[in-house]
């Protein structure tokens, strides 16, 4: 009888609670309004300790540095409103225009000296202050060798701000656009003490937008319209709505029935959405590549081996292998990362391997085995333990099977962070490593192979490729500077001292009345100054 | 009775002390570091990172450092969410999980015995049969295809409940059932069987022969003696429902700690590890506990070993 009745109970409230859910209207997007997603929680508002592109797009749009990147990943003068640069490029001069922190505070050029000077000082545990290096006495700061104080950064009164450098930095206004060179409110920082960054509310903002209701750990917060912001009339949105969704398959239902404007699609949407209106490809500005052991390997050594993987390769369908609609890459820069004269920077750089070519792969392989003096070479291929790090090497191990007849190749998919290690360590064969850019500047991706670099973990060597990465970073004139780098790029790419595989790309469904939003690959991806619901 | 939860209080120190041994050494073993952007940085900066968070020092030494926090309630902070206090960390997020949890159990507990007990009484018929089918596809159907299925149909094409999101209970009913249909189909099986054996014992019989009526029967005699082993099922039940399931949660956004378990691992956040190691060991054994008093109250034939009674 009790339980005849506790069910009854229970039907009757479910109906109720069904009725209600009817009621709560959908909150689709008015003019003003749009509904936006992001992949993962804000791990942390505070610049100095910021590491993730999710941080950095909050930052980007809720704060405001010298520059602010526009389209094509051009630096745009912001609170900078007069800048000149010294003859020898390493002294710059900013003035400000004057404006106003969110909690009515003016800004000072005295808050960009506090917030990179807290940046770089070792005790904030930043671990992102190595892109200070090259700022007067950086590194040494970081190292703990000398004092905060004496950083290349100095205020001459209210709105001047004098920068000084160690050397030349040809991409130094594309630094001053990316969130870690913003300016922090100490009032601010003093106030809340180790909450700073942890909460909307323990913030100071200075941007188009001011960011309420996020609390820490919650996934669900507002930007609103920041109506002490210098240039507001810009501002045409009043409020963005921010949600994380980890699960690309609940953000297309709330992408269905309204309730977002955006949201990130899995590998099987992609398939089924792909051309569909709405649907919109993002280059990340990264690029999968392989790297041979060349200290360790005896065979790897040989270029022509490397040349016969490279040719073995289908990049097109290693592309769709790994999942979503990847872009096969040639170049070690990323696609779509910078433009040079008005075309991408990487249809200059020339790689004669990137081409699949079975045939020429065999060629080249028999060379290397007759070089080698051996029938039996067996190597093995490092990756991550992730889906598409499954996918890749289990793609690359079909294809150098079935292409380059004697070659053995294993596979060892592994947690990240033990590939990284394995990686420093110079513990693999060949090794799948993935690099994104954190600004537009192919130097970026070139860095990386220098000799000495610690991300240089074949350890491939080429004396002419460091010294035109070396003048590369003194050169004044861009269109020289660019043309060195691309030289040098070419360089490695004809020897294969590195493989391109990919460059990863994220697919979207964005509603297509959104108009105005500026989305770069490299940095900070959305700035929402000027978007706006048509 | 009090000496015997004593004791049981002092074995539970020395269990969490143990798996708190254990883990940290264990997370001392995987490669890598807590930076969330260690890829990127220099070698010398790694070093310098090293020697501020005190991860140069001997292995030893940072165990007693990290067992001194712990005594004084001290989990660390966050390396994935900077600044923020592990205890905080986790203390926002248990609530999500422990409320999802709760109801996934009262629903699948509520609903198991019922269907449970009718397969039991009807046994050998259609209904038992369909009973036992139900709950052989409820507890093969992983709970997250479920998820999916329920969000799509009963959310985004009837709209009858919100797709997504947590602060209303109407948010809270498809996760519920998602999670809760696991538990469900377990209790069922589980009831059935026990009572299946309740049912053809003597006293049954006596209680039938004496003249009781069969709801007389099964409510007085029957599911109170078959529902003592779904005690042994409850408590362990209990804390993995509560302590959060990431994909359910990462399906319905919900805040929870589930996701934790995982990513902290993934990351290397050594407080965290830590942390939510020590949070789920507790509940653990508390709840173990519980089951066992709980036991020697409903069960007269279960006397506690150094109970005075």
């Amino acid at each position: 009888m009790k339980i005849k009745k506790l069910l009854a109970a229970g039907m009757v409230s479910l109906t109720a609670v069904a009725l209600a859910a009817c009621s709560n209207g959908s909150s689709s997007s008015n003019s003003k309004t749009i509904n936006w997603m992001d992949s993962a929680e804000i791990p942390s508002m505070d610049i100095s300790k910021a590491t993730d592109v999710t941080s950095f797009n909050q930052m980007n749009n809720v704060m405001e540095g010298l520059y602010r990147l526009g389209k094509d990943s051009k630096a745009e003068p912001a609170l900078a409103k007069k800048t000149t640069v010294s003859s020898d490029g390493k002294t710059y001069t900013f003035t400000l225009r004057p404006s106003k922190w969110s909690n009515g505070k003016a800004l000072t050029a005295k808050d960009f000296v506090y917030s990179w000077q807290r940046t770089v000082n070792p005790k904030t545990n930043s671990q992102y202050s190595y892109l200070f290096s090259g700022i007067k006495n950086a590194d040494d700061i970081t190292a703990g060798k000398k004092p905060v104080s004496s950083l290349g950064i100095k205020a001459e009164g209210k709105y001047k701000l004098v920068v000084t450098l160690d050397k030349r930095i040809p991409y130094f206004k594309l630094l001053m656009a990316f969130p870690l060179f913003f300016p922090q409110n100490k009032a601010e920082v003093q106030k809340d003490g180790s909450k700073y960054g942890t909460a909307s509310k323990y913030m100071a903002y200075n941007g188009p937008f001011t960011q309420v209701g996020w609390t820490g750990s919650n996934l669900s917060w507002k930007l609103k319209k920041n109506p002490n912001y210098w240039d507001k009339k810009a501002v045409k949105l009043d409020t963005i709505n921010y949600s994380v969704q980890k699960t690309p398959s609940t953000g297309y239902n709330l992408y269905q029935s309204n309730k977002l404007d955006a949201t990130i699609l899995d590998a099987n949407q992609t398939k089924q959405l792909k051309g569909k209106s709405g649907y919109t490809l993002r280059d990340t500005a990264s690029t999968f590549y392989l790297q041979y052991n060349q200290k360790s390997n005896k065979y790897l050594k040989n270029a022509n081996l490397r040349k016969a993987i490279s040719l073995a390769i289908n990049r097109k369908q290693l592309g769709k292998a790994v999942g979503g609609d990847n872009r096969p890459a040639s170049a070690l820069t990323a696609y779509d990362l910078t433009k040079v004269n008005g075309k991408d920077y990487t249809s200059s750089v020339k790689n004669a391997y990137a081409k699949y070519d079975p045939k020429a792969a065999k060629t080249y392989f028999k060379k290397a085995e007759q070089e080698l003096g051996t029938k039996n070479i067996e190597l093995s291929i490092l990756s991550d333990d992730t889906d598409a790090g499954q996918k890749t090497t289990e793609f690359l191990q079909s294809q150098l099977d079935s292409n380059l007849k004697g070659l053995k190749i294993s596979v060892q998919n592994v947690p990240f962070k033990t590939r990284l290690s394995r990686s420093t360590k110079g513990n693999f064969d060949i090794v799948v490593s993935g690099w994104s850019a954190d600004f537009a500047d192919p130097i970026s991706f070139l860095d990386l192979f220098t000799a000495n670099n610690s991300n240089n973990n074949g350890h491939w060597k080429n004396s002419q490729y460091d010294n035109l990465v070396a003048e590369s970073k003194s050169e004044g004139n861009n269109s020289k500077r660019m043309a060195e780098m691309q030289k040098a790029e070419n360089i490695i790419l004809a020897d294969q001292g590195l493989t391109p595989l990919y460059n990863k790309t994220e697919a979207w469904m964005v509603n297509t009345k959104v108009k105005g939003l500026i989305y770069n690959g490299a940095g900070a991806n959305y700035n929402f100054k000027s978007a706006y619901v048509k | 009775m009090t000496k015997y939860i004593l004791k049981r209080i002092a074995y539970m120190i020395l269990t969490l002390f143990i798996v708190a041994t254990i883990t940290f050494f264990l997370m001392k073993m995987m490669p890598g570091s807590p930076y969330t952007n260690e890829a990127k940085m220099t070698k010398t900066q790694l070093r310098i990172m090293n020697e501020q968070y005190g991860f140069n020092k001997p292995l030893w030494e940072q165990y007693v450092i990290y067992l001194a926090g712990l005594v004084h309630g001290d989990f660390g902070i966050s390396f994935q969410y900077s600044n923020m206090p592990v205890s905080q960390l986790i203390g926002s997020r248990i609530g999500a999980s422990a409320q999802l949890g709760l109801q996934a159990m009262i629903f699948g507990v509520f609903f198991g015995v019922i269907i449970g007990a009718i397969a039991a009484i009807k046994r050998n018929t259609w209904v038992d049969t369909t009973a036992t089918v139900l709950s052989i596809i409820g507890k093969s159907v992983p709970n997250f295809v479920l998820a999916v299925l329920l969000q799509y149909y009963i959310a985004l094409k009837l709209g009858w409940f919100p797709i997504a999101g947590w602060g209303t209970f109407s948010q809270t009913i498809l996760p519920t059932i998602a999670l809760g249909v696991g538990p469900l189909a377990e209790t069922a099986r589980f009831v059935r069987t026990s009572m299946v054996d309740t049912l053809t014992s003597d006293y049954i019989e006596l209680a039938t022969a004496k003249g009781l009526s069969l709801t007389q029967v099964i409510r007085k005699h029957a599911l109170r003696n078959s529902m003592i082993p779904l005690v042994t099922l409850l408590g362990p039940y209990t804390v993995s429902l509560m302590t959060g399931s990431m994909v359910i949660e990462n399906i319905f956004n919900i805040p929870g700690i589930g996701e934790q378990f995982v990513k902290s691992i993934l990351t290397n956040d050594y407080p965290t590890i830590m942390g939510t190691t020590i949070v789920f060991s507790l509940g653990l054994v508390i709840v173990l506990l519980i089951t066992d008093i709980v036991y020697s109250l409903i069960d007269p034939r279960i006397r506690l070993q150094g109970s005075d009674a």
